[in-house]
């Protein structure tokens, strides 16, 4: 144990998701969760709770949680999707070449699955109501393998099949609003990434989709209207900061935000009204006050 | 050997206390040879402590000194409203304390909810030392899964109280599908675990698979259980009663707990019976009628319509976290039902319609918990077991910032052991210290939510504003226990402290507990006649002793084997009441001793008389 951990340690940083679960990265869903959930028998700090391990307790905490992260990006498709494409470079010659397979393999899967899907379609009668609901059994395995795309697919097909069975619609709408959220948090990633490389426009709108996907994310409502604001645009920031202040009312970031953006309009008023609310929340906070006394 | 370590179901009604032994959970019986304690702890009319089954007993009796449902108490505030409601619903009396923790009042002495708590451990203790004639010291304790982090330090305390060393707490689901899974080996299963106790629901998804149980979601409600199905039967009693003869039954004590009695016997007898019959007579009297009677009928039926809004609380728990775990009813491999509200033929069919399965039957739902919590102590102590909980945290852990809003760190349904950081920066120009202050819970107002702890950042390096950079960092631990550290980014400089929800005891308050707890034990064991009633028994032991080799001859000269075996079977009783220190029943069977060697000694003699002629 004690070798295994020094060997992670020394290898660090350099190991990709797929080589802490130790599981190739042509794997799907199910077999990354039962990777991660043998791994934890090894190496969640219960397993070696009776005995003392002094200076290497730490160190398993540590590799278990970068496990569980691991565990966390990989079970979902989005976001292993997602992790796939911005790591490809960082994977190791075998895992980027089953990476690639993966996404070509996709791909024709994709297209057969389609063709299948469109044959079932063409069902007549009552026969329509079995093949729904044998997709729809189809579209609950692939969400708990975490192959999302699919069992929306899945779930498409099934509802144009049977449109009045409500799970059907009730699991597709439960989906596709995870695939929002999920997208939304990886275009929150890469903005923020433009974002710290000063690149305003594609970073604005990288936040511009990422709120269109979530519309209750403050994050990026506030991220557009800084980039907006960097980049010269003060109405458009201005619109975006008054978006995040209606969404989350008491967040003092977005109102001094707003407030700089209406003191560059000109609008006086409207700035001082935000200021003030600003000192509410925050008394003594010194920007707002030099703000308002400036206007 | 293996170290000794039990396993505690400590129920809001009822209590479980069980152990893995010689490689299988297995539920201990208490000294009266019954599998569940009741929690219930009294202080009789001569000052003794009561606790189980006999404080249960005299109830009706002593319902100002007897002490119920002490778990709805534990950790919480005086003021918080929970409290306030079930004050009203319990018998004995319950007092602030000084820092707005509740305290009942038993007799002469306040005590707070942990003590209690530690009353009945201290009796499930004695229960297993008893069963395994060793000390027993290790225990593992089950909470509710939605108990938040103050309720679960009290249980802690409680544990130390009673001279325990609680090597965790864990959820009850959780210990109920360990139950459940347990020499299930290499199945791979998703299953979900409906826990509705006497005074809490929860609602738990997880995953298993070549032994390890991997929690996937968890939520509840602290305050729905039976005993809130008990009282609206109460209510329906009482209400007609009182429209009828203008006597709040429920505002007299004694009256309310036969009410309670009564209700919750309807209750469980309507599990298997249409209907049953309620009579409580002399229930009450007035000057003018004289004795009062209730005399009633309810009906199943009747049972579900009051009822019907706390299965649907429940269920719609059941919804939220299928939503948090990302599955579908029908995802699910199995239902286990846990908790003795479960036999509710209603909860049956709700729980059956929305999951379109039959629940499963393949545990005990009064047992599950406690062999499930002995089984996560033998994974922890014991080298052999090949068993592994992933569990969660089952609230989000997060800061009050700017605003007094709440800014979650970790949400729930984490895995812990785990850790995340947050960066703080100064606001003041100067600024040498930070307060922070660490909440646990949902809402979007901090101060709605559960407060663990504040603390202050000092030292700070003196810079503008926005100059310092701290990065704080809060770590759960796999016991879920809290802990902050705090990082200067530029200096490097390191603060850390441990957030401890408070239970409402002080370490000096929990430390004198403790002692009281052990000389009451040892007080327990030294019955002042003990030491007289054990001399005499080891006098009469070696006199059998003596005569033994005597009888064996007189047994086989017409006397007979059974009066041999009589005697032995009396002898080890004894026996084990010296070694127990049980006073009372050495007592008794000194008489029987004294009886059986006046009787063998004549026919001994009488014996001898006859070989002699």
């Amino acid at each position: 144990m004690q070798r295994e951990l020094r060997d992670l340690e020394s290898r660090g940083d350099a190991l990709s998701h797929y080589q802490l679960l130790g599981v190739t990265a042509d794997v799907e869903g199910a077999v990354v969760r039962r990777a991660y959930l043998e791994r934890s028998k090894r190496f969640h700090p219960d397993a070696w709770y009776r005995r003392d391990l002094g200076e290497f307790g730490p160190l398993l905490t540590k590799w278990f949680q970068r496990m569980v992260v691991a565990y966390e990006v990989l079970s979902d498709e989005e976001t292993r999707a997602a992790y796939d494409s911005e790591n490809k470079r960082h994977l190791s010659d075998a895992d980027r070449r089953a990476v690639e397979l993966r996404e070509l393999s996709r791909a024709e899967q994709d297209r057969r699955e389609r063709e299948r899907r469109a044959r079932l379609l063409r069902t007549k009668g009552f026969a329509r109501i079995g093949a729904a609901r044998g997709l729809f059994a189809e579209a609950v395995t692939l969400a708990a393998n975490g192959e999302r795309m699919q069992a929306i697919a899945a779930l498409k097909a099934a509802r144009e099949l049977d449109p009045n069975r409500r799970e059907i619609a009730s699991r597709l709408a439960e989906l596709e609003r995870d695939q929002a959220k999920a997208r939304a948090a990886s275009a929150l990633v890469s903005a923020r990434e433009r974002e710290v490389h000063q690149q305003w426009a594609s970073a604005q709108s990288a936040y511009v989709s990422a709120f269109q996907l979530d519309s209750r994310n403050t994050v990026a409502a506030l991220g557009a209207a800084r980039c907006a604001f960097a980049s010269g645009d003060v109405q458009t920031a201005a619109t975006w900061a008054g978006r995040a202040v209606e969404l989350h009312p008491g967040d003092v970031a977005s109102r001094m935000l707003l407030a700089k953006l209406f003191a560059a309009q000109a609008l006086k008023a409207k700035a001082r009204a935000e200021l003030k609310v600003v000192l509410e929340l925050v008394p003594d906070h010194k920007e707002a006050r030099a703000l308002l006394k400036g206007l | 050997m293996a170290e000794l370590v039990i396993g505690i179901d400590l129920g809001t009604t009822n209590s479980v206390v069980a152990s893995v032994h010689g490689g299988s959970p297995t539920v201990i019986p208490n000294r009266s040879g019954y599998r569940l304690t009741p929690s219930v702890v009294a202080l009789a009319r001569n000052g003794k402590r009561l606790v189980g089954a006999l404080a249960r007993r005299q109830a009706v009796t002593n319902a100002e000194r007897t002490v119920v449902a002490v778990k709805r108490l534990m950790g919480r505030r005086f003021s918080s409203k929970s409290v306030q409601d079930s004050l009203a619903r319990l018998p004995y009396t319950v007092v602030a304390g000084d820092r707005d923790d509740p305290r009942i009042v038993l007799g002469e002495q306040h005590l707070s909810p942990p003590e209690v708590s530690a009353m009945v451990l201290t009796e499930l203790r004695l229960d297993a030392e008893a069963f395994f004639g060793e000390a027993v010291t290790k225990a593992v304790i089950t909470v509710p899964a939605y108990f938040n982090d103050g309720q679960r330090a009290a249980t802690k305390d409680a544990g130390r109280i009673a001279g325990l060393d609680v090597i965790r707490i864990i959820n009850e689901p959780t210990a109920a599908s360990l139950a459940y899974g347990f020499g299930k080996g290499q199945q791979e299963k998703q299953l979900a675990v409906f826990d509705l106790g006497g005074g809490t629901f929860d609602f738990t998804v997880l995953h298993m698979f070549k032994g390890v149980f991997e929690v996937e979601a968890t939520g509840g409600d602290t305050l729905l259980g039976g005993e809130d199905f008990d009282a609206r039967i109460v209510d329906w009693l009482a209400e007609p009663f009182k429209e009828k003869h203008g006597i709040d039954l429920r505002t007299d004590k004694m009256a309310l707990q036969r009410l309670r009695d009564a209700a919750e016997k309807a209750k469980c007898e309507l599990s298997s019976l249409k209907q049953v019959e309620i009579n409580l007579p002399f229930i009450s009297a007035t000057p003018k009628s004289g004795a009062l009677h209730l005399q009633s009928t309810l009906t199943r039926e009747q049972l579900e319509k009051l009822t019907g809004d706390l299965i649907q609380r429940c269920l719609r728990v059941c919804e939220q976290v299928m939503d948090d775990a990302k599955v579908q009813a029908s995802q699910l491999g199995d239902i286990l039902l846990v908790g003795g509200q479960t036999r509710m033929p209603k909860i049956q069919e709700s729980v059956k319609s929305l999951f379109g399965r039959d629940p499963s039957k393949s545990v005990n739902p009064d047992e599950a918990v406690a062999l499930g919590a002995a089984i996560q102590g033998s994974m922890l102590l014991h080298e052999e077991s090949d068993m592994l909980l992933l569990d969660v945290t089952p609230h989000s852990l997060g800061i009050t910032i700017a605003g007094g809003f709440f800014q979650r760190i970790i949400p729930k349904n984490t895995t812990v052991p785990t850790s995340a950081h947050h960066v703080f920066t100064t606001v003041k120009d100067d600024q040498t210290s930070a307060k922070i202050t660490v909440v646990q819970g949902e809402d979007e107002v901090a101060a709605k939510n559960e407060l663990l702890g504040e603390f202050m950042l000092t030292g700070l390096r003196k810079a503008p504003r926005g100059g310092v950079d701290i990065d704080v960092i809060f770590d759960i631990s796999a016991d879920g226990i809290v802990s902050v550290s705090a990082i200067d980014v530029q200096t490097g400089v390191r603060q850390s402290i441990t957030v401890t929800a408070s239970s409402g005891l002080t370490e000096e308050e929990i430390q004198s507990a403790t002692k009281t707890n052990e000389d009451w034990m040892l007080g327990q064991k030294e019955d002042p006649d003990f030491q007289d009633r054990k001399t005499k028994a080891e006098d009469l032991f070696r006199e059998f002793e003596a005569l033994w080799p005597r009888l064996t001859r007189a047994a086989q000269n017409g006397l007979g084997q059974e009066p041999l075996q009589r005697a032995q079977a009396a002898l080890s009783v004894a026996r084990l009441q010296v070694a127990q220190k049980e006073s009372e029943g050495l007592a008794g069977s000194i008489d029987r001793l004294e009886r059986m060697l006046g009787a063998l000694k004549g026919a001994v003699e009488r014996g001898l008389g006859q070989e002699g002629r």
